[in-house]
């Protein structure tokens, strides 16, 4: 079996037309998961009683279990979760017609939500409290002193780890293919059994996987130099 | 026009203030002197909140409270009247030294940014930094962010200016520039309470000096009264201690 230099390219171009779509499902859960981790950091530094506990079963239970088993787990379970939601306000809704992006999208932000929650956790500990007492003693409440002081460092600390994150589901997405949603390694997978091809497929995808994340990186360090003015 | 009455707080079960009664007039300079961990800071932060007082009330403005049955709204109108420089000036970091002037302006009393421009430039000349506004804290010295951080609490029109231990954190030769503003804020007519263990400063500035002794005021009075006419036996140790150890150095 020879390497074909020419399948190779014409794969990498092939595999660059799923790209987008691939970013911008990696940026939704990226966003949905955030946004959840940081709601779990609020309600654990708040230390709600029954919630705060809950909260920790299901961050070991999801920390303590493989991303596959999640993806599957989802697939079978979530169209029918949604059907019961759905008839709960009177409307119909048909299980089978549950796009499995959806199910990608919301099983991969719930299981990032607990990472994320971690990080910001994390974060929000390493602005220092003085900075925290001097907007209260201006008068901020809780939420602008969050907005204006909090979140704005915690943000740089963060970021690293966010960004790492992000690379994760990028990679994770892989798993997407195993419930019908085409991303990277999915449309390798396609065009090498369709060239027959394997080897340039995966070695195209593994270039463009690794061409993606050094792209990122690089962004990303520049935009925290930016930020880490004054630090 | 700031009157606190039997203020009491405890820390694990330790009572840290024990029923405090102080009584600020409209342009009084009121400086608390006495021992490490009598409860000077504590009393200070009580004043805005910063410490959950177990009992008391506070009179401030045409504000008045008790601690008992305070609400969160109540909490923030208070410290809409006040405002404290810190020991360690608690500048926020990621904001330049005109932000960090501007920003309660914009955010808690909703100035347009033209006027809380107008108005921190108005400050930070009165502090001598008119040349620094757009370096970050970590770019100044002590002296310098502890000036900025005078702005800051000067921006905000507070009917009080709580100071804590203002210059401890300071290299002794910085000390002087930052008094020198405090003294110009104290001329101006603004009403200050101050924590300080600077005692000639104390006695330069002040319209009232308040002795502390373990979560008591053990004495008030003018500054001539406490630092050369007191009767009382803490007070006075305090002083020749504290002056003896000065002039063993």
């Amino acid at each position: 079996m020879m390497f074909q230099l020419d399948v190779l390219i014409e794969n990498l171009f092939g595999i660059l037309k799923v790209v987008p779509q691939t970013l911008l499902l990696a940026v939704i859960i990226l966003i949905l998961s955030l946004f959840m981790g940081g709601c779990l950091a609020l309600i654990q530094r708040k230390k709600i009683p029954i919630i705060s506990s809950l909260i920790s079963v299901m961050q070991s239970f999801l920390r303590g279990t493989p991303n596959v088993v999640l993806l599957y787990l989802g697939y079978y379970t979530l169209p029918y979760i949604v059907q019961y939601i759905v008839s709960l306000v009177g409307i119909d809704f048909n299980p089978h017609h549950l796009h499995p992006v959806i199910t990608v999208i919301v099983v991969f932000s719930i299981s990032f939500s607990v990472f994320q929650s971690e990080t910001i956790r994390g974060s929000m500990h390493s602005v220092d409290h003085g900075q925290i007492e001097a907007a209260h003693s201006l008068g901020y409440s809780f939420f602008q002193t969050l907005r204006k002081v909090v979140v704005p460092q915690a943000l740089v600390e963060a970021l690293p780890d966010i960004m790492n994150s992000f690379l994760v589901i990028i990679k994770v997405l892989s798993l997407a293919y195993l419930i019908s949603v085409v991303d990277i390694f999915g449309q390798a997978k396609l065009l090498g059994a369709y060239n027959f091809s394997y080897i340039e497929a995966f070695v195209a995808a593994a270039l463009v996987y690794w061409a993606l994340c050094s792209f990122l990186t690089l962004l990303i360090n520049k935009f925290e130099l930016r930020l880490r003015k004054g630090f | 026009m700031l009157s606190l009455k039997n203020l009491e707080i405890s820390f694990n079960n330790e009572q840290v203030l024990k029923g405090i009664n102080l009584t600020v007039n409209k342009g009084d300079v009121v400086t608390l002197i006495g021992p490490s961990g009598t409860g000077k800071t504590t009393l200070l932060r009580c004043i805005n909140y910063l410490e959950k007082p177990d009992n008391g009330e506070i009179l401030l403005g045409d504000i008045h409270l008790d601690y008992t049955s305070i609400r969160k709204k109540d909490i923030l109108k208070i410290r809409r009247k006040t405002a404290m420089v810190f020991q360690q000036y608690n500048l926020f970091k990621h904001r330049t030294v005109i932000e960090n002037v501007m920003e309660a302006q914009i955010v808690v009393q909703k100035k347009s940014k033209e006027a809380a421009y107008k108005k921190s430039m108005d400050e930070l000349e009165k502090v001598g930094l008119l040349d620094k506004i757009d370096a970050y804290p970590s770019q100044l010295s002590g002296g310098q962010q502890q000036r900025v951080s005078i702005a800051r609490a000067l921006a905000v029109e507070p009917e009080v200016i709580l100071f804590d231990e203002p210059t401890s954190a300071l290299d002794p030769e910085l000390v002087g520039e930052v008094l020198k503003v405090i003294e110009n804020v104290a001329k101006s007519g603004m009403t200050i309470v101050l924590v300080t263990h600077e005692m000639s400063f104390a006695q330069n500035i002040s319209t009232k000096v308040v002795f502390m002794d373990k979560g008591n005021i053990v004495e008030e009075g003018t500054p001539t009264e406490i630092f050369y006419q007191s009767s009382n036996d803490r007070t006075r140790e305090f002083l020749n201690q504290f002056y003896t150890e000065k002039n063993s150095i």
